[in-house]
């Protein structure tokens, strides 16, 4: 991966990343319209679309603001295809129908679908770890609360009145206990199908 | 895993272990399966809370600021589609019609021999909050307050979406309006600068409406520079130069 070289469209990805307004409006003006189109086309409307797109979007955005995105492809076809596979996974859960959802090459550019498909593992990742949070334990909670907040763990350990060993290591079971939350949802499992 | 993994596995990211440890840990990793897969989930999990927890206010800006692009975006399309099918009707979108399209002040009413007041520019066009799906009484309440100039109770409705939403920008530029009409001014014009301030598709219109409380409180020099802040993409942009015109 780190060989490949990264696409000039990287330059979408980053202006997320840095709530670029221009690039924002840029990528609605430019890759909206073919994903309109494409859900217009199946049993969507203007307002799925939105929501689709909209979601994608943060989707891309929490990706690169965790550096975990390297574009080695067009963003037109890494967008459309994250944005198609979105709407069909959400007609399959609607409709509980069956859609295959296949994918078809877009353009001669191999990574697209590669790229398209880590996202959509990476968002549904992320939406695990927002459960696994939500399951853990209060004193817990407050503990991560402070140490991303604050930063510095001898000021977080003040804070709770603990001491600084004791922090660092509360940080790691904590953590380590999400972890186990991780695995043990079912959802774990079903991450890269 | 034991305690001692984990431990070690803060470590390692931190890079608190010794060059000796980490060969050992290094190889670990890539012998014992599941050692690598729970390294794996906990070095995400470490980045994923870093990134929510950290960044909190810098996401929400980026979500209130990606909900006005997307609604003028999704508006423009659907005004444009009405022109083409006028029986069409309108539709309002998720958080209704973004305020930069809607905030059409009636500017044509004004006296021109006159010195300019507020009341010459102050024609609010009406709010639409409706949500998609579902209702919800804040937002109607909001809405029919707002729209039917009973800016007290806005107030309150608004105030009240705002406990649950609070970085929602397109509430808050109505509250400040709402705000200015209820003549509560330091409130008004501390949201307004912060909203101008900010990096959002509703900079310049906080701008204008700012520009329209100072002249409501009659500080004319104030109005004439927060007037020339109006960038020329803004559709206040023209309003903005004839009101200046008209205090020189």
């Amino acid at each position: 991966m780190s060989a490949k070289k990264i696409h000039e469209d990287q330059k979408y990805v980053d202006g997320l990343a840095a709530n670029n307004t221009f690039i924002i409006q840029t990528i609605y003006d430019k890759f909206a319209p073919k994903v309109i189109n494409y859900i217009k086309k199946n049993s969507g409307d203007a307002y799925d679309a939105q929501d689709v797109i909209q979601e994608t979007i943060i989707t891309i955005y929490n990706q690169a603001k965790q550096n975990k995105l390297e574009l080695t492809c067009p963003f037109d076809a890494y967008f459309f295809l994250l944005c198609k596979r979105k709407w069909l996974n959400q007609l399959k859960k609607i409709g509980g129908k069956e859609v295959t959802i296949n994918e078809e090459v877009l353009s001669e550019d191999d990574d697209a679908p590669m790229l398209s498909f880590e996202s959509s593992v990476f968002e549904n990742k992320e939406a695990l770890f927002k459960e696994a949070f939500l399951e853990l334990g209060e004193a817990c909670r407050d503990l991560l609360n402070a140490t991303f907040k604050i930063k510095s763990m001898e000021e977080v350990a003040k804070s709770l009145k603990i001491t600084y060993a004791y922090a660092r290591k509360k940080k790691s079971l904590c953590i380590g206990q999400l972890t186990k939350l991780v695995q043990a949802s079912p959802k774990f499992n079903q991450l890269k199908n | 895993m034991e305690e001692q993994d984990y431990i070690q596995f803060e470590s390692y990211l931190l890079g608190d272990l010794s060059k000796d440890e980490s060969i050992v840990f290094e190889e670990k990793l890539k012998t014992d399966v599941s050692f690598k897969q729970a390294f794996e989930i906990y070095k995400d999990m470490s980045s994923h809370l870093k990134h929510e927890i950290e960044n909190e206010q810098e996401n929400s800006d980026f979500k209130a600021n990606l909900d006005v692009i997307s609604n003028m975006y999704f508006n423009k399309l659907e005004k444009d589609k009405t022109i083409e099918q006028p029986s069409h009707k309108f539709n309002f979108y998720k958080y209704g019609i973004a305020a930069s399209v809607i905030i059409l002040i009636g500017f044509f009413v004004f006296n021109q021999f006159s010195d300019p007041t507020y009341e010459d520019y102050n024609s609010f066009n009406t709010i639409s909050l409706t949500v998609r799906s579902g209702e919800n009484e804040a937002m109607t309440k909001a809405e029919h307050s707002f729209n039917s100039k009973d800016y007290k109770e806005a107030i309150i409705a608004f105030n009240e979406i705002l406990e649950n939403d609070y970085s929602n920008l397109e509430i808050q530029l109505y509250k400040s309006i709402a705000l200015v009409e209820t003549n509560q001014f330091q409130e008004a014009d501390e949201l307004l600068l912060k909203l101008s301030q900010g990096n959002s598709a509703y900079q310049d219109n906080a701008k204008w409406i700012l520009a329209l409380s100072y002249l409501k409180q009659e500080n004319i020099t104030a109005v004439v520079e927060t007037l020339k802040t109006i960038s020329q993409n803004s559709e206040h942009y023209k309003v903005a130069q004839e009101l200046l015109n008209q205090l020189d």
